[in-house]
């Protein structure tokens, strides 16, 4: 829909891969295998980047693509746990829900921050690029440390 | 506890990975803002995620129940730590099913929190039922760790079977030497009266029979027959059993037996067990009811067991089949031992009676073509075994599922009343 919206020359291919991401979902919910889910959330992705080809201003609707990918995902995670057998206290659900709620604004907040920071143009260089990824790859392994404890 | 990461977990940490370095490769801002939620979940998540500390305890009403009875059942969860989602599973035995609760079921769970779940369990099938254990799975607020663990309370329900009115029971021939209800056919103090005769030396007063003594100008004197008791004993076949559905012969037979002994010990018979099968039990009879309980819980450790080991009869204690016993066996014929001890007793001159247990209501007859041709030989070669046990003078009677079991014993009884005995 996006894709469609936007226009541009790629548009074609940005609407192939918003299908192929919706086909990706639609069989990982019904198959209920969670290994399509980041799948579809990459494929997404892909095409909201082809259609920013071009395109040399930070988009402010990142924000909310990225949210919404993030609220697709949890959804999609939920959808598949769920477990019809097992009865569900109500106090459950509705905590599930306030916390995807709660983390659905704390993201759109963090992105904002983000966009805004990246408006702020500044050359890019070898050496910012390197502190860049350096800084990408120890974000990930924190992450997986934190994983191991 | 045993910790461990969903899907979820590391397709987030994927997508973060990914999204962060192709945004430095292509430049792209914008894919730090569709990685950064991922991001920030992934460190939310394993930020808040501790680990559960949770004790379950289930117990029980009533550690035993009767067949078909409703049993409440209680677990109690204590939580020294948060746990966000907790799923609870208390796995039910076969005999038992859930009648009234939520058996899985997701909860919270804060921190010092006491819960306690009421569930209603129906008692099905008789046997010695273990409930539990109890399977717990903890999980963060944002579902990227789990924590498994199985709590190992374990409750035995002992399920009673349920047992039929029997108005009347089967009568050995001979009786013991104690007292009971059963008119015994020798002569000597007792109630029933029996004959006449002319008095001798050491004939109380009380006996003298007047009418005849005037009638015959003699002293005579009654006779009677004494109240013994008798000794039962009850033979269960748990070599094979057919089974179709939640039914099958050796629940007949357990309920069968379970009725019997109750109906014997209420008459002051020793009773005893032979349960004959690739598990061999045995209880030596008995009176009382003691001995009543000492039987149905041999019954409900009772099962099927696959075994080839050729047994005869010779293996069971002497003491266990004492002489002039009524021996009732419950046997669906299925199995060659069984038929070969049943025969063995009755050459050695028990009194035998069998309550064949028909498997031909457990088993489907095909339509048509050689299975069909293949169940009607089956049948009537059972229709065989059964002349040849009859023409061994044991009293045996088909026995289908749906016939109360005392039409059952009063076709035993016309049966042993008009035989003809056949020499052992």
């Amino acid at each position: 829909m996006y894709a469609i919206a936007v226009g541009g020359s790629l548009a074609a291919l940005a609407i192939a891969t918003g299908g192929l991401s919706l086909l990706l979902l639609g069989a990982g919910l019904v198959l209920r295998w969670p290994a399509t889910i980041p799948w579809a959330v990459l494929a997404s992705g892909a095409g909201y980047l082809i259609t920013r080809e071009g395109h040399a201003v930070v988009d402010g609707w990142a924000a909310l693509v990225g949210v919404a990918l993030l609220l697709a995902a949890e959804l999609a995670f939920w959808s598949i746990e769920h477990d019809r057998r097992i009865r569900t206290e109500r106090a459950l659900v509705v905590r599930r829900v306030w916390t995807l709620v709660m983390l659905a604004a704390a993201a759109l907040f963090v992105d904002f921050v983000l966009l805004a920071a990246a408006a702020v143009t500044a050359s890019a260089g070898v050496l910012l690029a390197a502190v860049g990824v350096a800084a990408a790859v120890a974000a990930v392994a924190v992450v997986l440390r934190l994983a191991r404890a | 506890m045993t910790r461990s990461a969903t899907p979820k977990l590391v397709a987030y940490a994927a997508l973060s990975a990914v999204g962060l370095l192709t945004a430095l490769v292509f430049a792209r801002p914008e894919l730090v803002a569709l990685t950064a939620p991922f991001l920030l979940a992934l460190g939310a998540g394993l930020a808040l995620a501790t680990p559960p500390r949770i004790d379950g305890e289930v117990e029980l009403e009533q550690p035993r129940a009767l067949e078909g009875e409703v049993v409440a059942a209680r677990i109690e969860l204590a939580a020294s730590a948060p746990v966000d989602r907790l799923d609870l599973y208390l796995r039910l035995p076969d005999g038992i099913e859930l009648e009234d609760g939520s058996n899985p079921v997701a909860l919270r769970l804060r921190s010092g929190e006491r819960r306690e779940l009421e569930l209603e369990l129906r008692a099905a099938r008789w046997g010695g039922h273990v409930l539990g254990p109890v399977y717990l799975r903890a999980g963060d607020p944002l579902g990227f760790l789990t924590w498994e663990t199985a709590a190992e309370t374990r409750r035995e329900l002992r399920t009673y079977p349920r047992e039929d009115v029997l108005r009347r029971t089967l009568t050995p021939r001979e009786t013991q030497v104690f007292s009971g209800n059963e008119v015994a056919r020798t002569k000597g103090e007792g109630i029933e009266f029996a004959d006449i005769r002319t008095w001798a030396a050491g004939d109380t007063l009380k006996r003298v029979n007047w009418r005849a003594s005037a009638r015959r100008g003699d002293l005579w004197v009654n006779e009677s027959h004494p109240e013994r008791n008798t000794d039962v004993i009850l033979f269960v076949d748990s070599f094979a059993e057919a089974r179709r559905g939640g039914e099958g012969t050796l629940d007949l037979a357990v309920r069968a037996t379970a009725t019997l002994a109750d109906a014997y010990v209420r008459r002051r018979d020793r009773v005893g067990l032979i349960a004959f099968g690739g598990i061999l039990r045995w209880l030596t009879p008995a009176t009382g009811i003691i001995q009543l309980y000492r039987v149905i819980d041999a019954l409900l450790d009772t099962q099927i067991v696959l075994s080839y080991y050729w047994k005869e009869i010779d293996v069971i204690p002497r003491r266990t089949l004492p002489p002039n016993a009524l021996v009732i066996g419950l046997s669906p014929l299925l199995d060659p031992r069984s038929v070969g001890a049943l025969l063995d007793l009755r050459a050695r001159g028990f009194d035998l009676a069998v309550v064949d247990i028909s498997p031909v209501p457990f088993a489907h007859r095909p339509r048509g073509g050689l299975d069909a041709i293949a169940f009607d030989i089956w049948t009537l070669r059972r229709d065989a075994l059964r002349h040849r046990l009859q023409r061994a003078g044991v009293a045996v009677v088909e026995w289908q599922a749906d016939a109360p079991l005392q039409a059952i014993l009063e076709e035993v009884r016309s049966f042993r009343r008009y035989a003809r005995h056949a020499r052992a």
